[in-house]
């Protein structure tokens, strides 16, 4: 007899995103009109509309001068007024300052210098370990771990132009459901009541209520649809009218998990491969132009008994053209060549046939056979390519790529890293190996960086300046969420110590305090990367996975 | 193009040393003509290029300083070291100078070009070597695993033993292939001969007690020749890169030998030269 242990399945809201609304909280937003048009029926019975509000939201209290979204950080949840006003700030933007960020400096010559004797041989050593972040103070009354206070209001009404919103407006969710920076800064006008509604149950709402749907896709539509459609290429030489005609007509699909890490990370455990939902099916009829908007989809062809990765599409990339425009020139259907997969999330923007042939292939020229050109490749040197779609590495453009065939493991690179980091090493030498190639265990700096997600203080954020991702030590309340999201296991918690080696402890339950780490790019450093000036052998650099160029014949 | 751009050969270095020689070679030649002292000229260019040389290790420890990549450094150092040696020679007049102070100078200075050259095609060979094993182990957890690989040996063998009732595999074990997964073996075989005959014991072992176990026992023998096997990669991975790191633990010393007599060979000439 074997022995087993038993456990509960986790549940879809084992761990609400507040405290719970109560029963009169929800019968009192069913009320309002944002949600009276709702109809419950219309939700599934394991998905009831009443349990999504009491879960999946929570009432957040401001008061004025707080920040609700700041531009640039990643959010992973919208936002309704219940009362009061909020103040959008139109571009330009505020400034770092005002904010709360602080401009990332660059070390001088002496601080670099002084590092050689200043370096302490206890590990990850903090002076305070609570830090001193002039801009934040720790409350949890509302849900909002940490405040963010627009520094010098009147100022920046002064200098920068805002707009109200009122009560009943509706604003994040194209950031919480497309995993895309905040574009704008919002903060509380006046007292306000808001209902926050985390990422999952605004997809419920969208997925099962019409109205929701409606209102979310009119708001991309509106506001970043065009701007989308005039970044490709393709659509560069439309005019604004035919533009617009082509965004109304443009269909939003979306493919995946969104939280594929999850996922990803346990398929990797059990060493099975993940799942990818098809977008466009080989052999199938081509039905419309396919746009990435967010995320990786991969482009493979049968072969044998087995499929082909010829390549993957980043954002901005499409798929079908080929076919369509064939289609159109010679008047005979033609069918797709190869297939669409979702790696992890994947946003696509599916433009019709019909507005392309009557709006962009008339002014076009014949566009160049991508996918035949790559599928002529040896199939030699398609393990490269499997490799990096397999192991999701087409995510990094700053990945820590080793050549082994080079690499004398002097780990001169670990001994640069630390010398730059208080003694710290923010890399391990380890990883994965595809043939002489290791990508070791370094932040990548993702294009899609589900660390943030999740970030209860926003700790980890996306450096404004070169987009790096960095960590705000200070601000770090060593949850681990980061830790645990990263597909790649590159950021380690560390346990933090005094001066004299010892574990800061929580005075409450007596557990170390820990704190995220990982590498920082040396932004501070006026070398770049320490690791790649380090390594004597050019053994070592950091690559942009999505641009191949030079890797065994293979090219994005 | 690999974007790692072409690994550094041998050759162009020393065809730069000797391009470069040319310099010092004809100020040298100049001096003589003009009654100057040949020998000041290139023992000066020879106190610069030890300097550079010396330099190569400063900049490791500046890591956070713009200093250049240190594959730029290890171009130059191992050109400076050719050079070096062209201008010890053109310095001396010949291969071994007279004198013991000279002499033990010229020692410690071919020895120093000599391990010099060594570490430079140890770090050229064992690389791709390491690679081609298909694993990569850092070297500090070496011993680790080792000692994991000993348990599972040892436990293999136990359950051999409760499950057949019979000890000729544990006793033959303890004779042995314990003391072979003690601890790193055949150090020289795989540093130097590619570890056949590491491989040709473990097998031959094996062989040996092969006709005297059952059928149970004889499928734990092939899962301890796998284990083997392992460890075999393992102390591969422990000879390559412990002669990659402890062949500047030679290096340095003689460096550091070298530089001391180069300074007193300095001061002596300036102190009595004349």
């Amino acid at each position: 007899m074997t022995n087993e242990s038993s456990t509960h399945r986790p549940q879809r809201w084992d761990t609400p995103f507040g405290p719970g609304l109560s029963d009169g909280e929800i019968d009192s937003l069913l009320a309002r009109p944002e949600f009276s048009g709702i109809r419950a029926d219309r939700f599934p019975a394991h998905m009831p509309l009443r349990e999504i509000l009491r879960n999946d939201t929570r009432i957040v209290r401001l008061d004025p001068g707080e920040l609700i979204v700041r531009e640039g950080d990643y959010g992973h949840s919208a936002f309704v007024i219940l009362s009061g006003k909020a103040r959008v700030v139109l571009a330009p933007g505020l400034p770092p300052e005002l904010l709360g960020r602080h401009k990332a400096r660059q070390k001088g010559w002496w601080q670099t210098i002084s590092k050689l004797w200043q370096n302490r041989r206890i590990p990850e050593l903090r002076s305070n370990r609570r830090g001193s972040p002039t801009h934040a103070n720790a409350s949890g009354d509302t849900g909002f771990e940490t405040r963010l206070f627009v520094q010098d209001i009147p100022a920046a009404l002064d200098k920068h132009r805002t707009a109200v919103l009122e009560e009943g407006a509706i604003f994040g969710e194209l950031a919480a459901l497309g995993r895309v920076p905040r574009t704008t800064s919002m903060f509380a006008a006046t007292p306000i009541e808001l209902l926050e509604i985390r990422w999952q149950g605004l997809r419920e709402l969208r997925r099962h209520d019409e109205g929701w749907r409606r209102r979310i896709d009119e708001r991309y539509r509106a506001n970043a649809l065009q701007s989308h459609l005039r970044a490709s290429p393709l659509f560069a030489q439309l005019d604004e009218a035919t533009l617009a005609t082509l965004a109304a007509g443009t269909l939003f699909e979306t493919y995946g998990s969104f939280d594929w890490h999850v996922t990803y990370k346990q398929l990797q455990r059990q060493n099975t491969p993940a799942d990818e939902p098809v977008i466009a099916r080989e052999g199938d009829h081509a039905d419309g132009l396919l746009l990435v908007r967010a995320g990786f989809a991969r482009v493979a062809s049968k072969l044998g008994s087995g499929e082909r990765t010829l390549t993957y599409l980043g954002v901005g990339e499409h798929h079908g053209l080929e076919e369509l425009y064939e289609a159109w020139r010679s008047g005979k259907p033609r069918n797709l060549d190869t297939s669409l997969k979702a790696v992890g999330y994947v946003d696509v923007l599916r433009v019709p046939t019909a507005l392309l042939e009557k709006h962009v292939f008339p002014t076009m020229a014949a566009p160049e056979q991508r996918f035949a050109v790559q599928s002529r490749r040896p199939l030699a040197e398609d393990g490269f390519m499997e490799w990096i779609v397999a192991e999701r590495l087409m995510n990094g453009p700053r990945a820590m790529l080793i050549d082994l065939d080079r690499c004398t493991r002097c780990d001169d690179c670990v001994r640069a890293c630390a010398a730059t980091h208080d003694g710290n090493p923010r890399f391990v030498r380890q990883g994965k190996v595809f043939d002489h190639w290791q990508v070791t265990h370094a932040c990548m700096h993702c294009v899609d960086p589900v660390c943030l997600i999740g970030c209860p203080t926003g700790a980890i954020h996306r450096s404004p300046h070169g987009g790096t991702v960095v960590i705000n030590d200070s601000t770090c309340v060593g949850c681990g969420t980061c830790a645990n999201s990263c597909p790649y296991d590159n950021i380690v918690m560390v346990a933090i110590r005094d001066g004299s080696a010892g574990v800061f402890r929580d005075a409450a339950d007596g557990q170390p305090i820990l704190k995220a780490t990982k590498c920082d790019l040396c932004s501070d450093q006026a070398t770049g990367p320490a690791c790649v000036s380090a390594c004597p052998h050019d053994a070592l650099q950091r690559i942009d996975f999505r641009d191949l160029k030079g890797f065994q014949g293979l090219e994005s | 193009m690999s974007p790692f751009g072409k690994a550094t050969h041998l050759l162009p270095l020393v065809v730069g040393a000797l391009a470069a020689l040319a310099v010092p070679w004809f100020w040298s030649a100049h001096a003589r003509r003009t009654l100057g002292d040949p020998a000041m000229v290139t023992g000066w260019w020879l106190f610069a290029v030890f300097v550079l040389l010396g330099a190569f290790n400063a900049r490791k420890k500046l890591a956070a300083l713009p200093l250049g990549r240190a594959s730029t450094w290890l171009r130059l150092h191992v050109a400076g070291g050719f050079l070096a040696l062209g201008l010890f020679w053109l310095h001396t007049g010949s291969l071994w100078p007279t004198g013991t102070h000279r002499q033990a100078l010229a020692g410690a200075f071919y020895l120093l070009s000599i391990s010099g050259i060594i570490g430079w095609l140890l770090q050229r060979t064992y690389p791709r070597q390491l690679a081609d094993t298909g694993r990569e182990i850092i070297y500090e957890r070496i011993p680790a695993e080792i000692a994991r690989l000993r348990d599972a040996a040892d436990q293999l063998v136990l359950v051999a033993t409760r499950d057949s009732g019979s000890d000729t595999l544990a006793r033959h074990y303890l004779e042995t292939l314990h003391w072979f997964f003690r601890r790193p073996r055949f150090f020289i075989n795989h540093a130097f001969f590619g570890g056949k005959h590491a491989r040709a014991w473990v097998r031959q072992q094996c062989d040996v007690v092969r006709p005297y176990l059952g059928a149970t026992e004889r499928d734990r023998l092939d899962r301890l020749v796998e284990l083997a096997e392992e460890k075999i990669l393992v102390d591969f991975h422990h000879a390559a890169q412990s002669l990659m790191k402890r062949w500047l633990l030679v290096h340095l010393p003689l460096a550091a030998v070298a530089t001391l007599l180069v300074l007193w060979h300095v001061l002596l000439v300036h102190a009595y030269g004349r």
